[in-house]
């Protein structure tokens, strides 16, 4: 059975690999080796791929080891990454966390595609309209289309972020803390450098990690990601604050910033099953974080 | 009562005590799940089957396994919604009641640390807003992020130790009722005054400063006494008197921080 296969160096694997392995003890896992898609057995229909076999095997072999294909933990690299250039792989990433930081932050994505929905906040009375009365109606009239719990947690979390990663969070976490420290007090740049790194990454954790205690069941690095990748807002709140944006004109464009990013990470909290009536105090952790973040950047 | 041919004879005396009755010795084995914190969810986690299996036996079982390290440990104090959050803020802000009836046994650590966290970004925010009024004759004013770190070393401090002493003292002389968590709970709704206060007292006017901050003290101060009174008078006069001094004391001490360092 190994005459069958075309090139002469994965025959002569198989040879090997078959007078070790009892043919009659050979199972499922040796039909679902990825590394050898041509492994045969007596059952397994007669497939050819006799024309470009020999060009391809050498490229098989540096595959194996070099480049993953097991699905899920490539990033979008099918092929042989070892003959790329530098920038290939460099862009293959950035255009990854462009991806994924599309998926968060585009409006048509926001809570979970809920804005494209729309108008659901309205009709539900939320939890929140029934114990504040008038004072939240009253905002709730001005914003619009003010999502309730139900529709908080029926928005689903984006696809993209399935596979999560912490490259954005990294880019965005040094890019705040950098323009924040530029604007700081001469002997004040390496602590408030430091201080922001650190407030971006812990205060994640433990609004994630709120999350959980409230009964949510979210994924750990999935959220911390997806906060991570929220920041982009605020780093062009921060990127027009090192440019020395008038006072005045800090304040609606701030808001209008801050309020995108809690829109974005409240997709958080889509299908995490937390109990209706803790939205709120799911939210306010979130809320608090990007108020705190935007504010540092106003002040700057 | 013909008390003939029984086996156990119930004596119900003047107070409905049962306790000299020979049914004594029945329940004496009977391990008490009155402490058991699953018993005061208000709120039933997501696996709804545990209104099924609702036998004390498997109560019992589970409580054991709540480790220390297990993520279930800990969302035990933070078993409120929001509602519950809301009315505790209320209750902390304009007090009624003892808070300690307001929490029903069952104090929650989200609010003391999410409103420590809202006090130390509204100290900072206030504070360098009334900084920056005050120099304003200055070309180019930059913040001063010490505020920060200084707000939270300030009040996580003075939130997470101070009521650790007291309930270490409370304990020490042999108070029963002493719980940590609701003191915890007590010192953190008590941070909650500061946020209002600190909001109108950015102005560079002194004179209103002092008298916000007063305000706030004031406030908290009395909230924290009227709650903590009858926990500290368990123990005996002299000590309690003393206790309630120290606490309004280092509450002071708190109001004169924050005052100095933030709004001056």
């Amino acid at each position: 059975m190994a005459a069958m296969l075309p090139s002469g160096q994965t025959s002569h694997d198989m040879r090997i690999e078959s007078d070790l392995i009892d043919p009659d003890g050979a199972d499922l896992d040796d039909l679902d080796d990825p590394l050898q898609p041509s492994n045969t057995t007596d059952r397994t229909p007669l497939t050819g791929n006799i024309g470009q076999a020999p060009s391809s095997s050498s490229s098989r072999n540096t595959q194996s080891y070099l480049s993953s294909q097991i699905p899920g933990e490539d990033r979008r690299a099918p092929t042989n990454t070892i003959d790329e250039s530098v920038w290939d792989t460099l862009s293959r990433d950035l255009k990854a966390v462009w991806g994924k930081m599309r998926q968060v932050l585009w409006p048509k994505y926001l809570l979970g595609g809920m804005l494209v929905r729309g108008g659901g906040g309205v009709a539900g009375e939320a939890e929140r309209g029934e114990h504040s009365g008038a004072n939240a109606g009253a905002i709730r009239d001005v914003l619009g289309r003010w999502p309730d719990a139900d529709t908080v947690l029926q928005g689903s979390m984006n696809e993209g972020m399935r596979d999560w990663d912490l490259w954005g969070p990294l880019l965005f976490s040094l890019l705040l803390s950098f323009l924040l420290s530029r604007g700081a007090q001469d002997d004040q740049k390496a602590a408030v450098f430091s201080g922001v790194f650190a407030m971006v990454w812990i205060g994640s954790a433990v609004v994630t990690f709120q999350i959980k205690l409230l009964g949510g069941s979210v994924s750990f690095f999935q959220s911390v990601g997806i906060i991570g990748y929220t920041l982009f807002p605020l780093v062009i709140a921060a990127l027009l604050s090192s440019f020395n944006l008038w006072m005045i004109a800090r304040i609606p464009v701030y808001i209008v910033l801050v309020a995108w990013s809690l829109a974005a990470g409240i997709s958080i909290l889509g299908g995490s099953g937390v109990v209706r009536n803790r939205v709120g105090i799911a939210v306010y952790p979130l809320f608090v974080f990007y108020v705190g973040l935007g504010a540092l950047c106003f002040i700057t | 009562m013909a008390n003939r041919g029984y086996d156990v004879v119930v004596d119900v005396d003047a107070e409905g005590d049962l306790g000299h009755t020979d049914l004594q010795e029945d329940l004496e084995f009977h391990s008490s799940n009155f402490e058991d914190p699953q018993n005061r969810n208000k709120i039933q986690p997501d696996t709804a089957s545990s209104f099924l299996n609702n036998g004390s036996s498997t109560r019992g079982h589970t409580s054991t396994k709540r480790l220390l390290w297990t993520i279930q440990f800990y969302a035990q104090f933070f078993d409120v919604d929001t509602a519950e959050v809301v009315k505790r803020c209320w209750a902390a802000l304009y007090p009624r009641a003892n808070f300690l009836d307001v929490l029903e046994g069952n104090p929650d650590l989200y609010g003391p640390f999410w409103i420590a966290t809202t006090v130390v970004f509204i100290l900072f925010m206030t504070g360098t807003i009334s900084w920056k009024l005050a120099s304003s004759g200055v070309e180019h004013y930059s913040y001063d992020f010490s505020l920060l770190s200084g707000a939270a070393g300030l009040i996580y401090g003075y939130t997470l130790i101070i009521p650790i002493l007291l309930w270490a003292t409370l304990k020490w002389f042999g108070s029963e009722s002493a719980n940590l968590l609701e003191c915890w709970a007590l010192y953190g709704y008590a941070n909650l005054i500061w946020i209002p206060v600190a909001l109108i007292s950015w102005s560079p006017i002194s004179i209103l400063n002092y008298i916000f901050v007063g305000i706030g003290f004031g406030v908290s101060a009395l909230f924290l006494f009227r709650n903590l009174y009858p926990v500290l008078s368990a123990t005996d006069v002299r000590t309690s008197k003393i206790l309630l001094i120290v606490v309004v004391a280092l509450h002071a001490a708190l109001a004169i921080a924050i005052k100095f360092l933030f709004f001056s």
